[in-house]
């Protein structure tokens, strides 16, 4: 999509071109112009909008929906399948050119004033800005006609196949054919059919159920960023499609199913799978990056159907990425669904859980404090971290670690500020300087990468990466590999200095990925005093937040809030007796790493990468089935409902520590999911506060503190793990046990023809 | 060939043609307030040679600079460009010109829409050259026989709206006009006519040729402007109207060959000498196509409000087997409604007759029809061809056309129901006005035409299939 | 003093009984022998009907056992209301309307009762 400059855009006012459009009024912009407020009547009743508005926009603000396909609020105007066509009834016309000669748009006013007055045709509510005194009428003769001939129109090519369609019971066309449309059909002739498309393994095509309202064309070269979709040949034999046969490579492609109005584009996992009105949903929130996007959970007789987004504007808006729209059926493979021991042969066998939960209370009884240790890994609620970090600490042991690792020099997770996106996601929109540090955004945290994109989009914001050079859904300036680059920086040598010396708003954001190398703490140091710095040269308020962290994992933030330690280096320099894994599968400690007679206790949903090492298992629930809280990079607390029911005898895991406490004798005090998170709210009351950021400051302390750190930089440059989208799919133990993100791997790299399709179609 | 869209009828002073004589008025302030004192003409044309602003229209003469300078091409241009944009636009404005490509829009307005304050933005004159209606022939004529016309108008034109370039938008397909044009438009730039200091006029212009790859919805102006930002030729929503955010997201004016290439010969013959053709507010002089059944096209400039009759039996030799043989015309080009012979004959060609006539003047392209025409065939070719040229974009007219065109072609076999005649013009009426462009409206009216004059036509056209079917099987 | 004469209205009402069937206790009594009579002899038939795995005298004593439940009402009407909801057991148990199962509830002590404290509702399931 053309990034137009700025002048143009800023003159543009009201208007819009194909483009950006009304995707610019979604923009936080600090300044509206709250005064000059424009009159206009919608079926006679009076409403006062901003100049500009559209006139669909102005019957929403009354609560009068108009009928549409092609327009998205999110996505700029094309106006093309005029199902939104009404009429307007003009105002007594008073017309003094003299008087409007000064305003900016008084030919546009002129024009259309002209065009209306001698030929009332209907127009598209979508597109025509309201003018002063204009009486829209949504329910007059002339729009319902208009409607009605518009919708016979649309349903002429259009295929009878609702009942095998999976849109049927969320489809627009059908909605707005069963409140808009004629009750018979005219068209005698023969029905157009389009050859169907193979676009990857995610998204299912059946183009001939396309009505060209060109959503999704407008939605990869816009939000997703890449120019994939568009349309061949014109007139009735124009198709959406990817020109090539290729696959629609974006990590938020599963997007294209909510927007598409009809069954065109649907989802391949979920083809004919269930109906949306025979399951049940669930509010939730994903777990598989450190966003937390919200998520609606749809699942049908204790089985997850589909996963579909939740509209929060401070977070995911209303999209999701790819990976956490079709990983849910990893939850069904691959689980831990029984307690299991190792017998003398070593084999793990099923066991009970009366069984297994006296061993493992027997074992923490029989050891000292520091012989026991526990690592978390990225998929852990804070439910069960509190349980955890407490039944080690009545057994006088403190050595509980995440498997990410976060510098504990200098101020390190004592101040929060250090480890949160404290800018907020949100916050990008307002920026106009972002320094990206060893971090690709557009797989570690895509919704994030989203939003940057739509402020470089919107608002000029300009982009700069130190670290490997990867292909971003928007333009940056890349200023080098190595973390010399940062120290260049801070000595005020580097060219860059002198963008970051003008920038009104800057951002830097640094990647988690940079702080597990052994000079982490030294990255973690500059950054912080880039930031400080042009925090400083800014001059911008204290509200604004400038340092910034991207994790990559959902249970970082809870962790480091809990006050667990980061990094397993303690478990290493010391090795425990006994070892408890909570959902650690990044095999940061193996077996070689600890004592011959020690013992691995796992506990997890899946058999990943802990799972095999430990002597014993105790079943899980995973993020679907248990209501866990769950902090994002922000510090965002949200929690997770149960949708389903575990597997087998797979319990929530704070349950599980609850039990095992009792057993060995120091029991905890909570037994409800309510006492729990009381006890939450006495370590950590902002876990407890949903959907609510607890605010960190202290930069400059801790950048103060930060100097302290003496560590030498590496040379080697700062490569984030996940440079491809073939990197993307599979990052955690559910997104591992998935096959659809395996084919997706497969796709990405053999080619979307690889992975062999359906039979049925 | 697009602009039939939504302008009609709209130049709204009330200003009587003015008989002044055909001199140099550069030396003198024209003021509408000047003609005052008004003779309603009645008669109109022949043109008389001396009037004729395209001297070279049959390529009889050099039709590169040299020959231009003969005829009075590129005279006193600086002197022109000198008097400023508000000179040339109120010249514009009396002479009452009207946008020749379809519209009629008044020329002199649009183009001072663009005298708006500085934004820092560049303005662009686009000429529409994509002439692509059928029956249409007057803008290659121009380009290939007196290409200086169009470029000294670019640059008169573009004075007016304080352009900074010209961008001639031709279609792909007229290979050897565009060449012409290219020809032109270096000769201009070496004899530094155009270019920096165009003229000596201290003011800098430049003019662009650009081809087209032969889509007649790029005849559209915001599908042209689309075209020439590389994009898909596809009509852009307004508002924003291409004054506001045109061609490149700049203040852009689109404006026909025919309007452009006539501006200088206004400037320097006054615009009172133009406004002295053709009925008030239909004034000036006019290219007209002629083609059809007649025993000799041709394109020929004439006074505006001519008789139809007068126009074809003077320049095209009359209808083949005489006027009585004429079954209908179609009058300015193939999206403008058909009209029977018993309109025909006194119908004036102006803007607002042919509105009266329940058509339109469009871009004057006459195609005429004897009696030998199967006019449902006729029409149902027509929208055969819209159906091919629509852009496919918006509804109406991707579904309506391609389901209109499919209808009509049942009608020429007559296999359909006498109540489908009334259902096709239910559908017409659906896609006409409910469009982005102006295509639907110019797909839609052909076949409105057929319905509102020749109904009886196609009803016994399908009474006769309706015979024939039993026959067959009754035998 | 609209709500004081409601007031007096009910207490009034609560005087004033309408009895069921029987007027006064000796009568609600001798009912409710008649029942337990009727179910004392209905016993046998039921066990051999159902084909119950119970003897006769374990049939007798959960009849005593049920109407023993019961034995602190008093009030009239309560016993009425009792006696009336016994006699549509009754019917339904002659005319074959219960089946096996519905008689065999009578006997549900077996049931094991829902765990209360957080180990034993841990290694019951999910969420009991």
């Amino acid at each position: 999509m053309l990034r137009l400059p700025v002048v143009s855009r800023a003159l543009s006012g009201v208007a819009h071109t194909k483009g950006y459009g009304a995707a610019a009024g979604n923009v936080r912009t600090a300044a509206t112009t709250a005064s000059n407020l424009v009159e206009v009547f919608v079926d006679g009743k009076p409403v006062l909008v901003e100049p500009g508005t559209t006139v669909l926009q102005a019957c929403e603000k009354v609560g009068v929906q108009i009928p549409r396909f092609c327009y998205h609020e999110r996505l700029s105007v094309a106006g093309n399948c005029r199902m939104c066509l009404v009429e307007i009834e003009k105002a007594p016309k008073v017309l003094n050119i003299n008087s409007v000669g000064k305003s900016t748009h008084w030919l546009l006013w002129l024009a259309v004033m002209v065009l209306e007055d001698l030929n009332p045709v209907p127009v598209a509510a979508c597109a025509m800005p309201v003018m002063k005194g204009w009486n829209i009428l949504t329910n007059s003769e002339k729009t319902k006609k208009a409607r009605e001939g518009v919708m016979e129109f649309l349903l002429a090519n259009h295929p009878l196949d609702c009942p095998i369609c999976d849109q049927g019971g969320e489809c627009d066309l059908q909605d707005q054919s069963m409140m808009f449309g004629s009750d018979r059909s005219r068209f005698t002739e023969g029905k157009r059919a389009v050859e169907d498309k193979n676009i990857g393994p995610l998204i299912k095509t059946i183009m001939t159920r396309c009505i060209q309202c060109t959503r999704c064309i407008r939605f990869a070269s816009e939000i997703a960023g890449v120019d994939d979709l568009g349309t061949t040949g014109r007139g009735n034999e124009m198709q959406v499609g990817t020109y090539v046969e290729k696959m629609f490579m974006s990590e938020l492609s599963g997007n294209v199913i909510d927007i598409c109005p009809v069954g065109a584009l649907t989802s391949k996992p979920y083809a004919f799978t269930a109906r949306p009105w025979e399951t049940r949903k669930t509010e939730s929130i994903d777990v598989l990056d450190a966003v937390g996007s919200n998520i609606v959970v749809s699942t049908r007789g204790g089985e997850v159907m589909r996963i579909l987004p939740r509209l929060n504007e401070d977070v995911n808006e209303e999209w999701i990425s790819d990976k956490t729209r079709f990983a849910y059926d990893g939850l069904k493979r691959q689980r831990l669904t029984q307690p299991m021991v190792k017998d003398i042969s070593g084999q793990l066998v099923p066991t009970s859980w009366e069984d297994v939960l006296t061993r493992v209370a027997g074992a923490l009884q029989g050891a000292q404090g520091k012989d026991v240790a526990a690592i978390v890994g990225g998929l852990v609620d804070a439910e069960a971290l509190i349980a955890l970090k407490d039944l080690l600490n009545q057994l006088n042991s403190d050595n509980l670690c995440t498997e990410e690792v976060f510098p504990m020099a200098g101020a390190g997770t004592d101040l929060r500020s250090n480890y949160l996106l404290n800018t907020r996601i949100s916050g990008i929109e307002e920026a106009d300087l972002l320094l990206l540090v060893g971090t690709n955004p557009r797989y570690e945290a895509p919704l994030f990468s989203a939003r940057v994109r739509k402020s470089w989009l919107h608002n000029d914001l300009q982009v700069a990466l130190v670290g490997r050079k990867v292909d971003l859904s928007y333009t940056y300036e890349h200023l080098g590999e190595s973390a010399q680059v940062l120290q260049e920086i801070v000595a005020g040598t580097h060219p860059f200095c002198k963008n970051l010396a003008q920038a009104k708003h800057p951002v830097v954001v640094l990647g988690s990925a940079c702080l597990q190398r052994d000079d982490g703490a030294a990255v973690h140091s500059l950054v912080s005093t880039i930031a400080q710095n042009v925090r400083v040269t800014s001059g911008v308020q204290d509200s604004w937040k400038v340092l910034n962290v991207l994790h990559r994992v959902a249970s970082q933030v809870a962790a480091l809030d809990l006050g667990y330690k980061a990094g397993v280096e303690a478990i290493r320099n010391n090795p425990p007796k006994v070892l408890f894994l909570l959902g650690a599968d990044g095999g940061c400690v193996t077996r070689q790493d600890l004592p011959k007679n020690s013992l691995i206790i796992y506990q997890g949903h899946h058999g990943d990468i802990g799972a095999p090492m430990a002597d014993i298992i105790l079943p899980g629930a995973a993020y679907t089935e248990k209501c866990g809280t769950y902090v994002n990079t922000e510090g965002r607390a949200q929690q997770t409902r149960v949708a389903v029911t575990s597997p087998g005898m797979a319990r929530e895991d704070w349950k599980i520590i609850r039990a095992i406490s009792e057993l060995a004798g120091i029991t905890l005090p909570y037994d409800t999911l309510d006492e729990v998170r009381n006890r939450l709210a006495e370590v950590a009351p902002n876990l407890v506060r949903y959907d609510d950021v607890e605010e960190a400051n202290y930069f400059k302390q801790a950048n103060e503190l930060s100097k302290a750190v003496n560590q030498t930089l590496l040379s080697e440059p700062l490569v984030p793990p996940q440079l491809t989208v073939r990197d993307f799919y599979m990052t955690d133990p559910i997104s591992r046990a998935s096959q659809t993100m395996a084919k997706c791997v497969k796709a990405v790299t053999e080619g979307a023809q690889a992975v062999e399709e359906p039979s049925i179609c | 060939a697009f602009g039939l869209a939504r302008f009609p009828q709209q130049c709204a002073r009330g200003r009587g043609p003015a008989s002044s004589s055909a001199s140099s008025c550069l030396d003198r302030q024209t003021d509408i307030s000047d003609s005052s004192l008004l003779v309603k003409k009645t008669k109109f044309g022949p043109l008389s040679d001396q009037d004729r602003i395209f001297t070279n229209l049959y390529g009889r003469h050099d039709w590169s600079l040299k020959g231009a300078l003969s005829r009075g091409d590129w005279y006193k241009t600086k002197e022109i460009l000198l008097k400023g944009a508000d000179w040339i636009l109120n010249e514009i404005k009396i002479s009452g010109l009207r946008g020749r490509g379809g519209a009629g829009f008044p020329t002199g307005m649009k183009w001072s829409f663009m005298n708006k304050p500085n934004d820092g933005r560049p303005k662009y004159l686009v000429v529409n050259a994509d002439e692509g209606e059928p029956g249409t022939c007057k803008d290659r004529e121009i380009m290939r026989h007196d290409p200086h016309k169009l470029v000294e108008g670019c640059l008169v034109a573009g004075r007016a709206m304080g352009a900074r370039a010209a961008y001639i938008y031709i279609r792909g397909e007229f290979y050897n006009e565009s060449s012409n044009l290219q020809v032109a438009v270096n000769e201009a730039y070496t004899a530094g006519l155009i270019g920096r200091n165009a003229c000596g006029s201290g003011y800098d212009f430049d003019v662009f040729v650009m081809r087209g790859a032969g889509a007649y919805i790029c005849g559209e102006e915001t599908a042209l402007i689309e075209s020439i930002e590389g994009k898909q030729g596809k009509p852009r929503l307004k508002p924003p109207f291409p004054a506001d955010i045109g061609v490149f997201g700049c203040p852009t004016t689109v404006a026909n060959v025919e309007t452009v290439a006539v501006a200088p010969t206004i400037c320097r013959r006054s615009g009172l000498w133009f406004a002295s053709f053709g009925r008030e507010r239909n004034s000036g002089t006019k290219l007209f196509n002629i083609s059809g059944h007649v025993n000799n096209p041709c394109t020929v400039e004439e006074e505006m409000s001519i008789l139809l009759k007068d126009l074809i039996e003077r320049h095209a030799g009359g209808v083949r087997g005489g006027w009585d043989n004429l079954l209908g015309v179609i009058p300015g080009g193939s999206s403008t409604p058909v009209i029977p012979k018993s309109v025909c004959d006194d119908v004036m060609m102006d803007f607002d007759a042919l509105i009266e006539a329940e058509t339109a003047l469009g871009t004057a392209a006459i195609i005429v029809m004897d009696k030998s025409t199967d006019i449902i065939r006729a029409i149902a070719r027509l929208v055969e061809f819209y159906k091919h040229e629509s852009c496919g974009q918006c509804t109406p007219c991707r579904e309506g056309v391609d389901w209109m065109s499919k209808m009509m072609w049942q009608f020429v076999q007559g296999d359909a129901q006498y109540s489908e005649i009334d259902m096709i013009w239910e559908i017409s009426k659906q896609i006409e006005g409910h469009t982005i462009c102006a295509l639907g409206d110019g797909a839609a009216w052909p076949v409105q035409g057929l319905i509102r004059h020749f109904r009886p036509v196609m009803e016994s056209r399908l009474g006769q299939f309706q015979k024939e079917k039993n026959q067959q099987t009754t035998t | 003093m609209a709500s004081a004469a409601a007031t007096r209205g009910t207490s009034a009402a609560v005087k004033v009984v309408k009895p069921i069937f029987s007027r006064d206790l000796d009568e609600a009594k001798r009912r409710v022998r008649e029942l337990y009579r009727a179910w004392y002899r209905e016993v046998p038939n039921t066990v051999a009907l159902f084909q119950l795995d119970i003897s006769v005298r374990q049939g007798r004593d959960k009849v005593r056992e049920m109407f023993n439940k019961n034995k602190h009402v008093t009030d009239p009407r309560v016993i009425d209301m009792l006696v009336i909801k016994g006699k549509m057991e009754l019917q339904e148990t002659i005319n074959v309307w219960k089946q096996k199962t519905h008689i065999m509830r009578y006997f549900h002590e077996t049931e094991t009762p829902r765990p209360t404290d957080f180990l034993s509702k841990f290694y019951a399931g999910h969420d009991p």
